[in-house]
């Protein structure tokens, strides 16, 4: 594995609308190249759909054009140079924030008018220095820093810090407010869109459930590299079994069975005894077994159904997140280890049919299972991981 | 030692392996029999048409959460030394 690839980026992003817009004024775009990752945060003056289309313009801009392999300084001139100013307030339409990674190893914020970017290093706030540029009349600041892991910075948009005004605080939260409330949740180790949603609830209780501006968090938490490999169905020649397995075990990372029959290959292949337990920790998914040298072993197709359902979710609102965060079922700990532990999952997927599933009044047929996976792995490759499926 | 697996994979699980294990459990604490019942479980035993699949030591039944008890009654405690 090179350098480059010891730590990686976890991102998330939500908003919160101004209460009664439909439409939110702010907006996140991400975009990736070889070696950078670019999110870009714009804040529209203003709320409903003015400001909702001019900070998708402002991201949309910007974003495109670092994709197409334009140097940062010039994107800013553009935005900077094009921006329209409202002929109302005398003021810019869209402000911004700019995160771009570098090879996992330094980022550069740039920003114009947004709060500034918090960093949390080694749990506490770090003041990172930045320069103030002057580019096409406008004051915009820079910062360079060599990342570490565990670093985690939040972005966001005005509508954060202005939460609660003339409700809990006459100024609304101060940024060392934010830094504080943050600093309790960042060495739990959440995932960083948990973060965003944690940060988002306590603005939305701020403003009393009635945001007075639309609120944006973008956090991005550095982390190192975790492959979780998971295997689920056993492989369609049984004279394979023993390469597949073999395959599997010997690929970095924690490892996950998933399926009945595939789980007896594997213990016969290790030589260990499988070990089912009869606790029904959620009565509709099936109880996990053990085999040492396994990390988790379950049943396949209902449980892996339930990780697909929390998997929709948490790319929604998340709202699912209390049941799979703390339950002990085979469903809730797959759910963890792919959500939040891994950055890179390995699918390995066997195409044998079992003659006994292959009932009418049985609602686990091959083909759900196929399905299963190409969801499954299509959730995760938007939860921003490294999927990469091999069938056998 | 009597030792009864019950098989909770996938397809017996559909038709009813928990309420089957919760049926056993409770017969076998009712009657004081925790001594001399092991309760454990499998995943396929490759026989889901008939599920579900119970064994008896190496002996296998087909129970459903209905006949938990007649089964119980009828297989489990005559085997029982």
């Amino acid at each position: 594995m090179t350098k480059k690839n010891e730590l990686c980026a976890d991102i998330g992003y939500l908003s919160i609308n101004h209460a009664g817009e439909n439409l939110c004024g702010d907006h996140v775009e991400k975009v990736e190249t070889d070696d950078s990752l670019v999110l870009v945060l714009a804040d529209g003056l203003g709320s409903g759909v003015k400001a909702s289309i001019l900070s998708t313009l402002t991201s949309k801009i910007i974003s495109t054009m670092i994709a197409a392999g334009l140097k940062l300084e010039d994107c800013v001139e553009t935005i900077a140079a094009t921006l329209p100013v409202c002929s109302v307030r005398g003021v810019a339409y869209s402000t911004f924030t700019i995160i771009r990674i570098v090879d996992n190893k330094r980022a550069e914020i740039i920003q114009y008018d947004n709060p500034k970017s918090i960093l949390i290093r080694n749990g506490e706030n770090y003041e990172y220095p930045v320069e103030t540029l002057e580019i096409g009349g406008k004051r915009i600041t820079k910062a360079d820093i060599e990342l570490q892991e565990g670093d985690v910075f939040i972005a966001m948009s005005d509508g954060v810090e202005h939460a609660g005004v003339g409700i809990r605080y006459n100024f609304g939260w101060k940024r060392s407010d934010i830094i504080e409330f943050m600093k309790t949740f960042v060495p739990v180790g959440f995932t960083a869109k948990t973060l965003t949603k944690i940060l988002l609830d306590e603005c939305d209780r701020l403003y009393d459930g009635q945001p007075g501006d639309d609120a944006t968090v973008c956090t991005v938490k550095m982390r190192p590299r975790t492959p979780v490999n998971l295997m689920f169905g056993p492989p369609a020649d049984r004279a394979d079994n023993d390469k597949v397995m073999s395959l599997f075990f010997s690929s970095p990372g924690k490892h996950i069975v998933c399926g009945g029959t595939t789980s007896t290959i594997a213990a016969k292949w290790l030589d260990k005894p499988l070990v089912p337990k009869l606790e029904y920790l959620d009565p509709e998914i099936p109880p996990t077994a053990e085999i040492e040298g396994v990390d988790l072993v379950t049943e396949g197709v209902i449980t892996v159904s339930r990780v697909l359902e929390y998997a929709k979710d948490y790319l929604k609102d998340n709202g699912k997140y209390e049941k799979w965060s703390c339950g002990r079922d085979g469903a809730s700990l797959i759910a963890r280890m792919l959500f939040e532990d891994a950055t890179d999952v390995s699918f390995f997927v066997g195409r044998a049919v079992n003659p006994a599933h292959q009932n009418p009044d049985l609602p686990i047929t091959f083909n759900i299972k196929m399905r299963l996976v190409e969801e499954l792995s299509d959730c995760l490759g938007k939860m921003g991981k490294k999927i990469n499926v091999s069938y056998f | 030692m009597m030792k009864i697996t019950v098989c909770i994979g996938s397809s017996c699980h559909l038709k009813g392996s928990r309420e089957v294990v919760e049926g056993l459990q409770k017969l076998i604490s009712e009657r004081g029999l925790k001594d001399s019942i092991e309760l454990a479980g499998t995943f396929c035993l490759g026989q889901c048409q008939t599920g579900v699949n119970v064994l008896i030591g190496e002996e296998r039944f087909s129970v459903t959460p209905d006949t938990v008890t007649e089964f119980f009654e009828k297989d489990v405690l005559p085997r029982i030394k």
